[in-house]
């Protein structure tokens, strides 16, 4: 019995020897391996940091207007009248669907893109890239909205405008071209600042200027900036003044040197007056154009001049009682807008429009609303008789818009 | 100077004023205590209807709110306290 014991005993300090030769050989190879995985590891966390989805990040937005209008327009010269009428399911001016993708990465990079799909077809309303350098300062450059007045860059979308259709006169104002831009706090009041400088208009055979693109023609670079400043420490009002200037002509002809200067003030008010929000809104722009001549489109051999000079403003006023009680009833707001456009005289283009608009607006929610409005425009025509027009000559266009602008 | 003519030295020379003024402004401007003790939601209350209706804090996620808040502080101007306290205000 003591014998078995013994062999007993031996076997299991064999095996006990055993296990622990094999743990301990096991622990030094889990080591070595435990070492070289760590550093596979640590290369894997620090890629994979990078692309992390709080650093890198791709979202889309996107914005429709769609809506019918129904026009009449009535034309008056020398005592006869001509009536048309049209009825659009689409609103061709106002039609728009435009997808916005948006790409930050990290806190100092945003991409930013828009295309759209509207009555000219499939473009682009802007493409850029953007570096928010400090926190007073954001760098881009791309296809550019320029910073000439707020309604182009602030106001335009559908479910932002308050009325159905734009200001006459306020025209797209997109190039290709770099920005820099911030806002800034002084005390109780607040500055901003933006400056683009872009590839800049084309001077074109009527007289008027068209942005010319990807490619400039000229040397010569257009510069837009506007100084923005809210004097009270609610932001509640906001007043602005732009420039842009640059040389429109093609390099190498005659008129190469003839230059644009543009100005506008633009003004915005909101206050809330409970149980109303009162919301201002208004911009006043002038254009003027180095003095060139042109060449008679119905005579070629002539050419002719005018005072190249274009004066456009809008006025706009709405009320909500955005602070009532009633569920449905602060849902409404009403809108009116008065505009003047006055294009040079003795141009092709010459006229002298006033417009009048008015809106009832339903907001389905904070981006989505249902309007209702009518728009009379009166324009007196300027062009002169020795190039075919009928000075005098009286256009009325009255329209009845319903519209749908959701922002997504 | 064939390059730089008095036109085009004038119009640097008035760039190089503007952004070095705006340096000036940017390196010495200082938010007021007013201003300072703002709460997120004030400020997005008072600025996001600068141009349009108040967003819902519910209408994105915390990570879309830090990509559509760089967007609106470029479109609006706003500062970069103003963004990161609105922000955070619709992030929670």
């Amino acid at each position: 019995m003591q014998t078995l014991n013994k062999l007993t005993k031996r076997i299991m300090a064999i095996c006990l020897f055993a296990l622990i030769s094999t743990v301990t050989k096991a622990q030094e190879t889990t080591t070595v391996v435990d070492s070289s995985l760590l550093d596979r590891v640590n290369t894997l966390e620090k890629e994979a940091s990078y692309i992390k989805p709080e650093e890198s990040h791709l979202m889309a937005v996107g914005l429709l207007t769609f809506g019918y209008v129904s026009n009449k327009t009535t034309v008056t010269y020398n005592g006869s009248s001509s009536v048309s009428k049209t009825n659009s399911i689409g609103d061709a001016d106002h039609f728009e669907f435009s997808p916005m993708f948006l790409w930050r990465h990290g806190k100092k990079f945003l991409m930013e893109f828009e295309p759209s799909f509207n009555v000219d077809g499939v473009g682009v309303n802007w493409a850029v890239a953007s570096y928010y350098a400090t926190p007073g300062l954001i760098l881009r450059g791309g296809y550019l909205v320029l910073p000439f007045g707020t309604y182009n860059k602030r106001l335009a979308a559908g479910w932002i405008n308050k009325l159905a259709s734009d200001p006459e006169g306020i025209a797209d104002a997109s190039d290709f071209g770099v920005e820099a831009e911030g806002g800034i706090q002084a005390g109780t009041t607040k500055w901003s600042y933006d400056f683009a400088l872009s590839n800049g208009m084309q001077l074109q055979p009527d007289g008027t200027t068209q942005f010319i693109g990807i490619t400039d023609n000229n040397k010569n670079k257009l510069f837009t900036g506007r100084i923005g400043f809210l004097p009270l420490a609610n932001s509640s009002i906001e007043v602005g003044a732009s420039l842009m200037t640059g040389k429109v002509g093609d390099a190498g002809l005659k008129y190469q040197n003839a230059n644009a200067t543009l100005w506008a003030l633009d003004l915005n008010l909101v206050e809330n007056l409970s149980p109303f929000q009162l919301n201002i809104k208004g911009q006043y722009s002038e254009a003027k154009v180095d003095n060139a001549e042109y060449t008679d489109p119905n005579n070629p051999t002539n050419t002719y001049t005018f005072n190249n000079h274009t004066k456009t403003g809008y006025i706009m006023a709405a009320l909500r009682p955005m602070f009532s009680q009633n569920d449905f009833v602060k849902n409404f707001e009403l809108a009116a807008r008065f505009g003047n456009y006055t294009t040079p005289a003795n141009s092709l283009w010459g006229t002298k429009d006033n417009s009048l608009a008015f809106s009832l607006n339903y907001w389905m929610n904070w981006r989505t609303v249902v309007r209702f409005s009518y728009e009379a425009i009166k324009g007196t025509s300027t062009v002169s008789q020795s190039l075919g027009g009928n000075p005098g000559e009286i256009t009325k266009s009255n329209s009845a818009y319903i519209q749908f602008c959701i922002e997504l | 100077m064939k390059i730089l003519n008095n036109k085009k030295l004038t119009i640097l020379s008035i760039l190089v004023l503007m952004i070095g003024s705006m340096m000036l402004v940017l390196n010495s401007c200082t938010a007021s205590q007013k201003i300072s003790m703002k709460s997120g939601a004030q400020l997005w209350a008072e600025n996001c209807q600068r141009c349009h209706n108040t967003p819902s804090p519910s209408t994105f996620t915390p990570e879309q709110w830090e990509t559509v808040g760089m967007h609106m502080q470029s479109r609006a101007l706003l500062t970069e306290t103003e963004k990161n306290k609105i922000v955070e205000f619709l992030s929670q």
